[in-house]
């Protein structure tokens, strides 16, 4: 993905790894032409607010980022590790109510303090969530962060003084996005807000993509594919899903800070298990253990619903129809598709 | 003294709801390994159409069999056409698409009966109060324990004395060896999937004048058998008996002296059951 000296970055000590992900063959010229269609993506993305001034798609556009970052995030967890969870929205509520409450009672005007806040306070939270949910097998598991994202829905719902319950957290105020002494402007105007969230997307992803590829990302694999025998060769399984679950948590985190600093508000409905299943929706639909399968299946799911939900009211009962099929007909997504067209020239080579 | 004679009998019939929809999760996942999400919605399933057969004029007690079989049919329709699809594939397919059959019958619910809470009628008898060493208690929620202990007798019959349900026990241990027996096992899944369903409409019905119907209702539901299941072990009758009985005491309580709060505390006292015995109360779960 980094295009300047490839060979350098990449160097791996594991030259053999799992196939069938796209990244791992060490062709030269393969490294080159992802790193350009990356660049040749995060141009369009770049260039859109500027082609296409209309306010309603460059927040459009701005919420499938930061719902692509928080989907990524959970196939870190899913589809790298595999292990499942359900509420993984319940971190991207918690890094928004953090950052908001931060935002609110002690600083209204520092950006980066508040996602200091937001990132380190759901950590501390994910911690010893994570902690216990490792000891569990994965079905166990699965149970578990459906457990305590209800947990952190009812406290969110019901903690009125703190929260502001049913209405949610309101009148966030929104800071100055500074960079490195460089004032860009209010986090309140959609092409300031949307040009932030495509800079911190970008770099989520990359770090993502180098540590998922990385002799980190291989055990995770590992563990994903076999967890007894991960553990015969002296793998610290249980270290290494926590590690993974905090990875991912501090991922939807971000997302989260992002969130509170693109609405200036967060409800409980965010936080719900029905959000939850949208998001393994959108892994579902892009694929899973691709990395920028998520992402588009978020960018697609996010246009969907804004396109069904001005047609029906009925949208619970067509996400469930949509998933049934999904994982019935579809199991790999939008990326095995793209797998699946480039086999034929794969056998050729 | 009063008020906690109150207290334990509205644990036991809480305790008592929470175990028959725990115990139709379990059997289903003892048996063809599908942790079936979408039970909360047949358990919101089964107090809907008990609340439908009730306001179109029949007896209570006729809905109370007349709504689990319909639940059952439902399951089996749904056995047939999507659950048995997952049977080769990995246990993470089959919980998504349970979850998204979980709204696609959510929505259901709301799109045929709409989003207002309802109520079941009961009969004139069973509105009255009884007095129960000293204390007043409504008439329904002793009959809802006892028809909550007639069904879990049943069951216990059921899967204990007869030919069937020793088939389905010894499938829970060895499924392959129980197939060379030249017995079917696609009857056994489906069987076990069908009672599982009838199970958790007997308790949307019984929970119908209980507590209010609403679209939602099975979520909640859902999340409290999980608990009892988790805390109990997994495939284990005694320890899923004693964890809904302790799970509807604490909920009960925590609503009584803190109200709002409740659901965090059990939540919380699964967390550090689970942290101190992984594999549950009893120990004799299997999870994997």
């Amino acid at each position: 993905m980094m295009m300047e000296n490839p060979a350098s970055v990449f160097a791996s000590e594991w030259p053999e790894r799992v196939e069938s992900t796209p990244a791992d063959h060490p062709v030269g010229t393969k490294r080159l032409l992802t790193g350009c269609v990356f660049l040749l993506i995060l141009g369009v993305l770049a260039a859109f607010p500027f082609m296409v001034p209309n306010r309603f798609y460059i927040r459009l556009v701005n919420e499938m980022m930061i719902y692509g970052l928080l989907a990524m995030s959970l196939d870190v967890l899913l589809g790298y590790t595999g292990l499942l969870t359900f509420m993984h929205n319940a971190y991207l509520g918690l890094g928004a109510y953090l950052a908001g409450l931060f935002l609110i009672h002690v600083s209204p005007s520092s950006l980066w303090l508040a996602f200091l806040a937001g990132i380190l306070c759901t950590s501390l939270i994910a911690l010893p969530v994570g902690w216990v949910q490792v000891r569990t097998g994965g079905l166990a598991f699965a149970l578990l962060t459906l457990a305590f994202g209800m947990m952190f829905f009812t406290i969110a719902w019901k903690w009125y003084a703190m929260t502001g319950g049913d209405d949610g957290l309101m009148g966030v105020p929104h800071p100055d996005i500074t960079l490195f002494g460089w004032v860009l402007g209010s986090s309140g105007r959609p092409l300031e807000m949307y040009l932030f969230t495509l800079f911190i997307v970008s770099i989520c992803f990359l770090l993502t993509w180098r540590i998922m590829h990385s002799p980190f990302g291989a055990v995770l694999e590992a563990i994903r594919e076999n967890e007894e025998r991960a553990a015969f060769i002296g793998i610290n399984v249980r270290r290494y899903k926590l590690m993974g679950w905090m990875f991912a948590c501090i991922l939807a985190s971000i997302s989260g800070v992002l969130f509170i600093l693109f609405r200036g508000y967060i409800g409980p409905t965010t936080m719900t298990a029905f959000s939850g299943a949208v998001i393994l929706m959108m892994v579902l639909l892009g694929g899973m253990g691709s990395l920028w399968g998520p992402m588009i299946g978020a960018g697609i799911f996010i246009y969907l619903q804004d396109y069904i939900s001005t047609k029906t009211e009925h949208w619970e009962l067509f996400l469930g129809l949509v998933v049934i099929l999904l994982v019935v007909f579809m199991p790999r997504g939008v990326a095995g598709l793209t797998e699946f067209l480039r086999r034929p020239e794969r056998e050729s080579r | 003294m009063t008020t906690y004679i109150e207290i334990a009998l509205n644990s036991l019939v809480l305790g008592g709801v929470f175990l028959i929809v725990a115990i139709g999760l379990n059997i289903v996942y003892g048996l063809s390994r599908v942790m079936n999400l979408a039970h909360g919605s047949l358990y919101t399933l089964g107090a809907y159409f008990g609340f439908t057969l009730v306001a179109s004029g029949v007896n209570f007690f006729m809905a109370l069999i007349l709504a689990p079989i319909l639940v059952g049919v439902a399951g089996l329709m749904i056995e047939r056409t999507v659950i048995s699809l997952m049977r080769k594939r990995s246990m993470v397919y089959t919980l998504i698409l349970t979850y998204g059959l979980m709204f696609f019958l959510d929505g259901l619910v709301r799109y045929i009966w709409g989003n207002e809470t309802r109520f079941i009628e009961l009969p004139g008898f069973m509105k009255r109060t009884i007095s129960v060493a000293g204390v007043n208690y409504p008439v329904f929620r002793l009959i809802i324990l006892f028809i909550i202990a007639a069904v879990m007798a049943g069951l216990m019959l059921l899967l204990g004395k007869t030919k069937t349900g020793i088939t389905r026990r010894a499938a829970s241990q060895i499924p392959e060896m129980v197939s060379c027996l030249g017995i079917s096992m696609t009857w056994v899944h489906i069987g076990a999937f069908v009672l599982g369903c009838v199970l958790a409409g007997i308790a949307g019905v019984v929970a119908g004048p209980l507590f209010t119907v609403y679209p939602t209702m099975g979520h909640q539901m859902l999340l409290s058998s999980f608990v009892v299941i988790v805390i109990g072990g997994l495939g284990s009758l005694r320890g899923a008996v004693m964890a809904a009985l302790l799970i509807g005491l604490v909920q009960n309580l925590a609503e009584f002296f803190i109200t709002d709060l409740a659901m965090v505390i059990v939540y919380m006292m699964m967390a550090v059951i689970l942290a101190i015995m992984p594999r549950g109360l009893l120990g004799e779960g299997r999870f994997e």
